[in-house]
């Protein structure tokens, strides 16, 4: 795009980080214009933050390494003006909430950063207040930071780089924390920014369909290049089959408009959201009104799990030595064929629960059984053999050399006898494609191999229930779809009983067999996916949304005679094929 | 925790942290030259009080006094291994021929252990009463660089941060059956190592963060400049307070040089002649 006086220029820019030979940012040209909201994804690894860190001149100040090519801001070469300097026009939000949450109080955090311009006191006290009032976080002023929601958190983090007034925003996912709505409310509160302050923004994001009204621009990076850029309705709709086959997330409905146009289906144009999905599919619907040959039931979609349970968790509530309650006389019970999703709001007690299946937490009010075993009688030691749980951040666990040591640590703790210690490893690296790397040391493994050791420590001590706290949060889609796919495996082929908490609703639509949703410490929804994603308004009180494509379908349906439940675009197109086509 | 800080609008609360420091010095000096245990019974009823008048349950000093006990019993007892009996009538020894008791080491053991009560209260007093920030932006008004102020305000509000990452190593841990709570103390070590290890690793990404994040706030733009929003001012009550408090330090401090006055004996004196 070309453009007289853009406020970012890059020309021909590599970047390599220091102790690296692969360059990082290979040879990047772009411009971003003064107002403009431009949207940057790609794969985890792609350049994105990279690119991002050059524009607040973290690289090459910060970072050190090698950097050619140049970047340009506000008319000032990067290399030639301190990162101090460029923080103050170009204000950064970085991923990880807590990691750039620095002071005692919400308050001084977002005062953090205008102190360091030396404006007035009073200037800043101005603002300090517009700021929190403006992200509705006035009431947590006094509250310190560490204390809040991963969602709070990540507002409190906008809310100190706002506060510096900077010309240009960068924002490196910003919603990865937060629940469908409290994603919304960011978008909504950026594009307001963007016209009442005439700010430049940028945003790094995975979430496409959410942004396709309010970016100008989708940018797609691709081993250190843009693979593709352009208004993001082209980019979006028209290359939707694309984006996807490249492990990005393009809106359900876009996918689906092309499917069917590749199975003979007349679509005019590809849309982009649920209204003009309806317009689009209209015509060829029309054949389906009132002469539908399919039943509003369904019939392939998975059965409720009964049996003989194995966990069960009577009246149980559990609150924490702080006097926060946040479980409430919770009664629930496992099988062993369930595959179940876990969703629910930032702090609506999902994480507690699970923690109480294992014994790592014990109730405060009712009974855990595990096995027969009462979780409080119970020594952790014996309900870790039937229950594994696999913490989120592999980094808070991994401490061995190698590892095969980091597998047989579990092992070593159950006394598990030394000569069954070498086939139990080998088969649970074979399980997890990680067998080449059981000589290898933990840390200097990539994110995603890190986690795969993670899961691996604990399915070595072979639990028949595999407990993971969002395995998926921070990573990109096609990563997200990897790790679901193992715990498929893990379920199907291993008969291990799968249960998971994510805020992705897709992923829950596609791999689990039962959902589970709960609110402010109470479960609200249990039943099959095709079941609970129907509860629209339910959902919408927890902040939850279903997938996009159920929302098509839940409109479609007021008009025609189709089935509502409809959870995946590969689902919608077979429906529609069969019914369509015949 | 060691940093708590207590809201509240009392005196104590209102005071400039360079008046709690200097008040701290007077306290300490009065520490040294006051040897009787009845007389040091009396300053730690002025630090009740002083809990009471700024608000602070007195639960919270309970809670400090209990995990005291030991160090006020290990004072009085350490006492008779080094103060000669200098002629007093010896009552009995702790150990065959060592540890004389008599009156006078009992009573300076008394006072010893008295006086590191009174120092840990009268410390913990004032961190209740004092908010980091108070403290750090004293720092800057006694001219140490902006940067070791605010660095060292990021430390300590990083602590609670790290206090529930650890927690979160450990249970991790527990959660592949690592045993943290048994009683050996080797094996306790041991047993720790594979929670070190990543709370070593997390921390350091944690100072790696705090650092970018610093820069990416214009920290390092013009920390000379910098604004510090909250301030401090040494005014009236700070000049009242230090005023009455070096007066009373100082008529105690005369009392003793001139008169000898305070010595371990000094109340009991007539009641010990009695015996």
């Amino acid at each position: 795009m070309a453009s007289r006086n853009p406020v970012i220029s890059c020309r021909d820019l590599r970047y390599t980080y220091p102790g690296t030979t692969q360059p990082a940012l290979n040879g990047i040209n772009l411009e971003v214009e003064r107002g403009e909201i431009v949207l940057i994804t790609g794969a985890t690894g792609a350049g994105k933050t990279t690119l991002c860190s050059t524009f607040n001149g973290l690289i090459p100040h910060f970072y050190g390494g090698r950097i050619e090519g140049q970047v340009k801001v506000l008319g000032l070469d990067v290399k030639d003006t301190s990162a101090g300097y460029l923080s103050t026009k170009v204000g950064m939000l970085f991923q990880d909430p807590s990691s750039q949450l620095i002071s005692a109080t919400v308050e001084d955090e977002v005062a953090f950063g205008p102190e360091n311009l030396g404006i007035p006191v009073e200037e800043i006290d101005k603002r300090t207040n517009s700021v929190l009032a403006y992200m509705e976080l006035s009431e947590l002023r006094d509250r310190p930071p560490f204390a809040l929601s991963g969602g709070q958190q990540q507002a409190v983090g906008l809310a100190s780089v706002i506060a510096m007034k900077p010309e240009i925003l960068v924002l490196d996912e910003p919603t990865s924390n937060l629940d469908p709505i409290g994603t919304l409310n960011i978008f909504a509160l950026l594009r307001k920014i963007s016209r009442e302050e005439e700010n430049t923004i940028i945003i790094v994001e995975h979430k496409l369909q959410e942004l396709v009204d309010i970016a100008d621009r989708i940018v797609v990076i691709e081993g250190g290049k843009i693979a593709l850029e352009g208004p993001p309705r082209e980019i979006l709709a028209e290359e939707a089959v694309l984006l996807h086959e490249r492990g990005l997330q393009p809106p359900q409905v876009s996918l689906l408009a092309h499917r069917l146009r590749a199975a003979g289906i007349p679509i005019e144009r590809i849309p982009l959201n649920v209204r003009e999905s309806l317009e689009v599919l209209s015509k060829p619907l029309q054949a389906l009104r009132g002469a539908s040959t399919a039943s509003p039931d369904g019939g392939s979609q998975p059965r409720r799990v009964t049996g003989e349970p194995i966990i069960e968790v009577e009246n149980v509530s559990f609150q924490y030595p702080t006097g926060v309650l946040a479980v409430r006389d919770v009664s629930v019970k496992f099988y062993k064929e369930d595959f179940v999703g876990i969703i629910g709001q930032n702090g609506s007690g999902k994480t507690t629960l699970v923690k109480l299946l294992n014994g790592l937490l014990k109730p405060t009010k009712g009974n855990v059984k595990v096995f027969g075993l009462n979780s409080r009688e119970s020594p952790i030691h014996d309900l870790i053999r039937h229950v594994g749980y696999v913490f989120q951040d592999p980094d808070s666990q991994l401490f061995s050399k190698t590892v095969y040591q980091e597998l047989s640590f579990g092992l070593k703790n159950l006394r598990v006898p030394r000569e069954q210690w070498e086939s139990r490893i080998n088969s649970v690296a074979k399980m997890l494609l990680i067998d080449s790397l059981l000589k290898e040391a933990p840390y200097s493994l990539s994110r995603g191999d890190r986690q795969r050791v993670a899961i691996a420590s604990v399915l070595v001590m072979d639990p028949q229930v595999v407990v993971v706290d969002e395995p998926t949060t921070g990573q990109d889609p096609r990563k997200r779809r990897e790790i679901m796919e193992l715990m498929k495996v893990l379920h199907e082929k291993h008969g291990k009983t799968i249960i998971f908490i994510t805020h992705d609703m897709d992923l829950v639509a596609e791999y689990a067999k039962r959902c589970i949703v709960m609110k402010d410490g109470r479960i609200v929804l249990d039943g099959v996916p095709h079941e609970v994603f129907l509860h629209y308004d339910e959902l919408e009180g927890t902040h939850l949304k279903p997938p996009m494509i159920t929302l098509l379908f839940k409109e479609l349906a007021t008009r025609y005679n189709v089935r509502r439940d409809i959870l995946t675009v590969d689902e919608a197109l077979d429906y529609l094929k069969s019914n369509l086509v015949s | 925790m060691a940093f708590e800080y207590i809201q509240g609008q009392s005196l104590m609360h209102r005071l400039d942290p360079r008046t709690k420091v200097l008040f701290f010095a007077l306290v300490t000096v009065l520490i040294v030259v006051v040897y009787d245990p009845i007389i040091m019974l009396g300053l730690l009823g002025v630090i009740v009080l002083m809990y009471r008048l700024s608000g602070i349950p007195l639960s919270k000093l309970w809670g400090i006094t209990k995990a005291l006990l030991p160090v006020f019993i290990m004072f009085l007892v350490l006492n008779y291994f080094v103060i000669p009996p200098r002629g007093a009538t010896v009552y009995f020894y702790l150990l065959p021929g060592i540890a004389p008791v008599t009156i006078e080491t009992t009573l300076v053991g008394i006072t010893s252990a008295l006086r590191f009560v009174l120092f840990i209260w009268l410390s913990r007093l004032l961190t209740f009463t004092t908010s980091i920030s108070e403290i750090l932006i004293a720092m800057v008004k006694m001219k140490s660089p902006p940067e070791i102020a605010t660095s060292l305000g990021i430390a300590f509000s990083s602590v609670p941060l790290m206090i529930n990452q650890f927690s979160t190593v450990i249970q991790a841990q527990k959660s592949r059956g690592s045993q943290i709570e048994v009683r050996n103390p080797i094996k306790k070590g041991i047993s720790f190592i594979p929670v070190v290890v990543p709370g070593i690793y997390l921390t350091i990404l944690r100072g790696m963060n705090v650092a970018r994040t610093v820069e990416a706030r214009a920290f390092t733009y013009n920390p000379k400049k910098r604004t510090f929003r909250k301030m401090i001012r040494f005014g009236g009550e700070d000049y009242a307070f230090l005023a009455v408090s070096s007066l009373l330090t100082a008529v105690i401090v005369a009392i003793r040089i001139l008169y000898g006055w305070f010595d371990y004996t000094f109340i009991l004196r007539d009641v010990l002649k009695l015996i």
